[in-house]
């Protein structure tokens, strides 16, 4: 009763309305023709500039990688004191909250345009999720085994190497490649605001009316999202 | 060391609470370096508790536990404790997704470099121990299988394996050979003692059947509800002994008055009001 009435009106606040949908459907259709026949001869401009964001998104995440491992270590319960966990823990979430498009124009302000501050961005907003995600992982792993381990007379980061990666290593790698994912679709919107990369020509093409290009556009982020999905698969099945 | 004088563990009015439940008191106990002490007693009757104090798991509530004459949960000699008091698990407790081989030469991190093993880079007569101890416990040639593709028996020996390379002084074993069937317990069982026999090692064996026990120990240890009802040879362990060992009390309504079985020869006796207040 309450989730309907507060659905009710979350569609009265998107002033959401049914008439205009269907009345706006020949716009639709329109948009649709006149994506056909593609434009081709953009397509080394755009493959290019699509390289370029999935770059931004794999060196984003990599180096969101390098900074999540130790704070995830930080933030997990089993690994460090509450007084340190807790505090990482809301840090997280906070990073978590920023929304991306703020983060990069903030990094676009400091740094100036180009994929440089797009990485930086990226790269900023995948440790919220990661470390969150890396912490909870290795809060799971069995006690039993980091306490044989750590009763070798191990170092505590032995522990953590020899008895807590190996358990966690397989959930940490599918975490990451589920983020590398969604960082390259993010990176595709960054050049909105000159963080570098295809969202540059989606602006240029879409409100300039260019739909035989942004036909090229859509073909060649399709094909890599499919592409990038697949690869994904196969790191996840590899790693177990 | 000088085993013939200094006990290699000794334990001195040892209390453990666990909330409101006593769940050890032990007046006095001592076990000497060489020795193969059995514990017997119940689920509950403070066997597992009795190996964790002496892996330094556990800090008793009052009294003091030394093993080699230093306290194992001290924090600065950590590292060198640990090391010399090798503890196998019920569970065993192996890192899945590693090789046997890997989870064998876990016993050599208590010694070797930190940094130089972070890159899992361990020194090269480390890995011909582990070898050499893979064969000795029969495991030669599975070296390079992952753990949970193992049989029972095969992890209970990797297990053993592994607390073989920490090149220990005592080896506490908390019902090593539960999970397998009486046969192949058996066999563990011999398998693990003459590994140790063979390097004089100390060692502490937590079991439930005395029978079996009978066959490999030097000495007996019975337990009951918390309390030391037997301290002696395995021949000495008579008919009424075993029943004093496993006709306690269960857990929980134990402790305010004494069990009809008997006064147990060695308890204290003097604290039981510990678990009433």
């Amino acid at each position: 009763m309450a989730i309907s009435g507060l659905l009710f009106w979350a569609l009265r606040w998107s002033e959401f309305d049914l008439g205009v949908l269907v009345s706006s459907g020949p716009r639709f259709s329109e948009f649709f023709a006149r994506l056909v026949p593609p434009d081709w001869s953009v397509t080394t401009l755009v493959l290019k500039s699509a390289i370029e964001t999935l770059m931004i998104a794999l060196a984003g995440t990599a180096l969101a990688v390098v900074f999540s491992l130790p704070v995830g270590f930080l933030a997990a319960s089993n690994v460090s004191p509450p007084w340190i966990a807790q505090p990482m823990k809301l840090l997280l979430g906070l990073i978590r909250s920023v929304p991306l498009i703020v983060v990069a124009m903030l990094f676009v302000s400091a740094v100036g345009l180009g994929p440089f501050p797009g990485m930086l961005a990226i790269a900023f907003h995948s440790i919220g999720m990661l470390g969150k995600f890396y912490a909870e992982e290795f809060e799971t792993a069995d006690p039993g085994i980091l306490e044989a381990v750590s009763g070798t007379g191990a170092t505590k980061g032995q522990t953590l190497r020899y008895g807590l990666l190996p358990q966690s290593i397989p959930q940490v790698v599918a975490f990451t490649v589920y983020r590398l994912e969604m960082n390259f679709r993010d990176a595709a919107v960054l050049g909105l605001v000159g963080a570098g990369g295809i969202g540059y020509y989606i602006q240029l093409y879409v409100r300039g009316f260019q739909y035989e290009r942004v036909a090229v556009l859509l073909t060649v982020i399709v094909v890599m999202v499919v592409a990038l999905d697949n690869m994904t698969f196969w790191i996840r099945k590899w790693v177990r | 060391m000088n085993a013939t004088l200094d006990p290699a563990i000794r334990l001195r009015d040892v209390h453990l609470l666990f909330g409101r439940t006593l769940a050890l008191d032990l007046e006095h106990l001592e076990m000497r370096a060489g020795e193969r002490v059995f514990v017997l007693g119940h689920s509950g009757s403070g066997k597992t508790t009795l190996s964790r104090l002496i892996k330094g798991r556990l800090k008793p509530s009052t009294g003091t536990v030394r093993v080699f004459g230093n306290d194992p949960t001290a924090k600065d000699s950590r590292r060198e404790t640990q090391r010399r008091i090798a503890m196998i698990d019920q569970e065993y407790f192996l890192v899945p997704r590693l090789d046997v081989v890997d989870n064998v030469l876990h016993g050599c991190l208590g010694r070797v470099s930190p940094w130089r093993s972070y890159l899992g880079w361990y020194p090269g007569e480390e890995w011909e121990k582990a070898e050499s101890i893979l064969e000795e416990v029969e495991l030669g040639g599975l070296g390079y299988r992952r753990v949970e593709t193992l049989s029972g028996g095969q992890r209970q020996r990797t297990a053993i394996a592994r607390a073989l390379m920490q090149d220990a002084d005592i080896i506490v074993a908390d019902e090593p050979v539960s999970a397998l069937d009486p046969e192949l317990a058996e066999d563990a069982l011999e398998l693990l003692v003459e590994c140790v026999a063979r390097r004089g090692i100390t060692l502490i064996v937590n079991l439930h059947q005395p029978e079996l026990a009978r066959r490999f120990a030097t000495r007996f240890v019975g337990l009951a509800n918390g309390r030391l009802v037997y301290d002696g040879s395995p021949d000495g362990f008579t008919k009424q002994h075993a029943e004093l060992v496993y006709r306690a009390q269960p857990k929980g309504e134990m402790r305010d008055e004494q069990p009809e079985t008997g006064t147990p020869p060695t308890a204290s006796g003097s604290d039981l009001r510990l678990v009433g207040d």
